[in-house]
C-alpha cells in the first residue's frame, strides 16, 4: 500500500499535514499499540471544541464519553458506568476536586489523568506527573496531539502504578521475614530449639497446613506468647 | 530590590487578606511585586504550588497537615506559618430536609448550636422506610469542611461513613447541586451558604465557629525548600499579610474589603452575597434568621495568624479518626514539619504584633473571651470550644481519638498513599 510508505517518522515532525494524513498515521500508530478492545476515554469538558478535538483525534480506535455539566454525584455515577481506561480533563476544571476526591478513596480503581493546561511557564508542571497526576499537557491541543498523549499517559502511570506494586511487594516481603525472624527467635528461647529446627518445623506446618510461612509464623507468635504468659501486641484497638 | 512572586487564591472570601494586601499597596511596600493567579480546584491549585509555577498559595490547614503526613501528591514539600483566618463555613441543608428535621425534633432545631438529632432521626426514619441514604458536600478530602461536617453529624449519633452518602462538589456548583436536589446540604465557605438562604433553596443549621470556636481554615502554605531559599522574602511576605490582617480585621474596613473582592478580579460574586459574611451581621443559622456574629470570619485577632501545633495536632486527630492517616503516625513529627509558628514569630515580633510562647494550647477549655499571658504581652482570645465540650490535649491524641464512639476503624487510606506513608516512616 502506498500509504505505508509515506508513513515515515518525518510525518511526525513539525510540517504541516492534512487532516486525513493525520488520521491515518494515529489509525497506523494505534494498530502498532492498540490492543483488540476499543480504549474508554472519558472526557470532562464543557468546551464543543476540544470535545470535537478529542473525539476526532481518537474516533477510529477509542470510545469518548463525555461528561458536560456533570458535577459531584452526577459525575462520579459517569465514571463508574463508563468505567473508563484514561480520564481527561481542563486543569483549570472546578471538577478536579472532585476527581481527587476518587484518587483518596481506598475502594477506588486508580485511573491516568490527562490534563490540559493552557498557561505560560507551566512546563514544570511536568513535576506533578509524578506526584500522581498522569500527564499536564502544555499549550492546549489539537486533534493530531490527542492519541500520543493519551498513550504516553497511560505508558506513564502504568509504570509508575508498577513501580508502586513492585515496592509493596518489597514491603511486605520485608515485614513477612521480620515476623518469621521473631517467631523463631520465640521457638528457640521457649522451646529450646535450634535456628534450624525452628525454621523447618514452621516450613512443615506451612506445607501441611497449605498456609503461607509468613501465617504460620503469626500463629506461632500468638500462641508461644500467650503460654509465656504475655501479650504479644497482636491485638489492635 | 524588588521581588516578584507568584501567590495562588480560590475565589472565597477568605482570600481577603491576599487580595487587600495587593489593593491597598502592602506587598509593594514590603518589597514584593506580587502576581496574584486565581485557581478553579485546590488540587490544581496544589499541583502548580508543588510543581513551583507559584510561589505561595492560600491553601485548606488540612492540605498542609496531610502533605506533612506524606499523604497525597508532593508528600513532605508544604509547611505554613501563617494561619490566613479562624472559622467562615457553615453547614446548609435544603429547605425540604430542614421541613423534616423540624417535624421530627421541632425543639432541636430552635436550639443554638443546633444538634444534628433532628437529621439523625430523619435518617433513622428514611433507613426503616427503606430510603436511599442523603447525600451531604464538602469540597476537598482534606478540608476543614469534611472535618466539621463529620464533627456535627457525629456528635448527634450519625456515622458519615456508612449513615450518609459524602461526595466532594466545588463550592460554586453547591447551590444548584442543592437546588437539583442531587445533594441534601453542604458544608462550604462563604458566600456559598449565603446564597442558599437568600435564594429561599436551604437553611444553614450551624457555622463552623459554632462547632469548634476558632479552629483555623486557610493557611498561607509554601514549599519547605522554597522557604529555606527564600528566606528573607518569606519573611517579608508574612509581614504583608500580618500587617493587612491586621487592617482587615476592623470591623470598619470589612465593607472595603466586600466592595473590592466582590469584583471580577477576585470572588467574582454580587456584593450583597458577600458582604454578610465580612460584616457578620444578620446571619442566619440554626433556628435564627437574623443573628449577629462577628466572629464568624476571624482574620487578625486572637492571635488568629500564629499556627498553632495543637491545630495542626487537632487536624491529624481528625484524619487519624476517619482513617485518613495511620494510628501510628509521628504527630509531634507532622506538626512540627506542618505548622513553622516559630518563622511567624521570627516575621512578626519587630513589627509589635505579640507572639505566644507556646507553640501549643489545650483546645476547648473556654468557652468564653479569656486572656493568653503566655506571650511577649498579653493577648485577648477568642473561645476555643467544641459544640459537644469534649477537651483537646494536644500531648495526648490516642486518648482524644480513642474518646470518640464513632470512628471508622478501617484504614480508608488511597493505595498509592498507604505506600507513600509506609516509605516515609521506614
Amino acid at each position: 500500500m502506498p500509504m505505508a510508505s509515506e508513513q515515515t517518522p518525518a510525518s511526525s515532525g513539525s510540517s504541516l499535514t492534512s487532516h486525513s494524513d493525520l488520521l491515518t498515521e494515529m489509525q497506523s500508530t494505534a494498530g502498532a499499540t492498540s490492543p483488540v478492545a476499543p480504549l474508554r476515554v472519558l472526557l470532562i469538558d464543557d468546551d464543543p471544541d476540544r470535545i470535537r478535538q478529542v473525539e476526532e483525534g481518537l474516533s477510529a480506535n477509542a470510545v469518548v464519553h463525555t461528561a458536560s455539566r456533570l458535577h459531584g454525584r452526577a459525575l462520579l455515577d459517569q465514571i463508574s458506568n463508563v468505567a473508563p481506561d484514561v480520564i481527561i480533563m481542563d486543569c483549570d476544571s472546578p471538577d478536579r476536586d472532585t476527581i481527587e476526591s476518587l484518587r483518596m478513596v481506598a475502594q477506588s480503581n486508580p485511573k491516568p489523568i490527562v490534563m490540559f493546561v493552557d498557561e505560560e511557564g507551566s512546563e514544570r508542571m511536568n513535576d506533578a506527573i509524578d506526584a500522581g497526576v498522569s500527564a499536564y499537557v502544555i499549550d492546549g491541543l489539537t486533534s493530531r496531539r490527542v492519541r500520543p498523549l493519551i498513550d504516553t499517559a497511560i505508558a506513564r502511570f502504568r509504570q509508575m502504578d508498577g513501580l508502586r506494586n513492585e515496592l509493596r511487594k518489597t514491603k511486605d516481603d520485608l515485614a513477612a521475614r521480620k515476623t518469621i525472624e521473631r517467631a523463631k527467635g520465640l521457638l528457640m528461647q521457649h522451646h529450646g530449639m535450634t535456628e534450624e529446627q525452628a525454621f523447618s518445623s514452621m516450613r512443615t506446618m506451612s506445607q501441611q497446613q497449605g498456609k503461607p510461612l509468613k501465617d504460620v509464623a503469626e500463629n506461632v507468635l500468638t500462641i508461644v506468647g500467650m503460654l509465656a504468659g504475655k501479650t504479644t501486641g497482636m491485638g489492635e484497638l | 530590590m524588588t521581588r516578584e512572586l507568584k501567590i495562588g487564591f480560590v475565589p472565597l472570601t477568605d482570600c481577603a487578606t491576599l487580595a487587600m494586601a495587593k489593593e491597598r499597596g502592602t506587598f509593594t511596600s514590603n518589597g514584593l511585586d506580587v502576581t496574584l493567579k486565581r485557581y478553579g480546584s485546590w488540587a490544581a491549585m496544589r499541583d502548580a504550588l508543588g510543581a513551583g509555577a507559584i510561589d505561595a498559595a492560600q491553601m485548606l490547614s488540612p492540605m498542609v497537615v496531610a502533605s506533612a503526613a506524606g499523604i497525597g501528591p508532593f508528600p513532605g514539600e508544604f509547611m505554613s506559618a501563617f494561619t490566613l483566618n479562624l472559622n467562615g463555613n457553615a453547614i446548609t441543608v435544603s429547605s425540604a430536609l430542614f421541613e423534616l428535621m423540624s417535624s421530627r425534633a421541632p425543639e432541636t432545631v430552635l436550639r443554638r448550636p443546633l444538634s444534628a438529632y433532628a437529621l439523625k432521626s430523619v435518617i433513622d426514619q428514611r433507613k426503616d422506610e427503606g430510603k436511599p441514604k442523603l447525600t451531604f458536600a464538602h469540597v476537598y478530602p482534606h478540608s476543614m469542611h469534611a472535618m466539621e461536617l463529620r464533627y456535627w453529624l457525629a456528635a448527634a449519633g450519625i456515622d458519615p461513613t456508612t449513615d450518609i452518602d459524602l461526595v466532594v462538589v466545588p463550592p460554586s456548583l453547591m447551590v444548584d447541586a442543592l437546588a437539583s436536589g442531587q445533594i441534601d446540604g453542604y458544608c462550604v465557605g462563604e458566600p456559598w451558604n449565603n446564597a442558599a438562604v437568600v435564594a429561599g433553596i436551604g437553611r444553614t443549621v450551624i457555622t463552623s465557629g459554632e462547632i469548634w470556636s476558632n479552629g483555623p481554615e486557610k493557611v498561607l502554605a509554601v514549599r519547605k525548600d522554597w522557604a529555606v531559599e527564600n528566606h528573607e522574602t518569606h519573611i517579608s511576605l508574612l509581614r504583608a499579610l500580618s500587617e493587612t490582617s491586621a487592617w482587615i480585621d476592623e470591623m470598619d474596613n470589612r465593607m472595603t474589603v466586600a466592595q473590592a473582592i466582590a469584583s471580577p478580579d477576585y470572588v467574582n460574586a454580587p456584593f450583597d452575597e458577600i458582604v454578610g459574611s465580612l460584616t457578620g451581621k444578620n446571619r442566619q443559622t440554626g433556628g435564627e434568621l437574623r443573628v449577629d456574629m462577628p466572629d464568624f470570619n476571624v482574620f487578625h485577632r486572637y492571635a488568629a495568624n500564629f499556627p498553632w501545633r495543637s491545630h495542626a495536632k487537632w487536624i491529624l486527630s481528625q484524619m487519624i479518626r476517619w482513617g485518613e492517616a495511620l494510628e501510628n503516625v509521628d504527630v509531634d513529627g507532622v506538626a512540627k514539619s506542618a505548622f513553622r509558628p516559630d518563622i511567624y514569630c521570627e516575621a512578626v515580633r519587630p513589627l509589635g504584633v505579640a507572639c505566644p510562647k507556646s507553640d501549643e494550647k489545650m483546645e476547648g477549655t473556654h468557652s468564653h473571651a479569656w486572656l493568653l499571658t503566655e506571650a511577649t504581652r498579653p493577648v485577648a482570645m477568642g473561645p476555643d470550644c467544641f459544640m459537644d465540650g469534649r477537651v483537646f490535649d494536644p500531648s495526648n491524641v490516642d486518648a482524644y481519638v480513642s474518646g470518640f464512639a464513632i470512628r471508622s476503624r478501617q484504614n480508608r487510606l488511597g493505595e498509592s498513599d498507604t505506600i507513600q506513608v509506609s516509605s516515609l516512616s521506614v
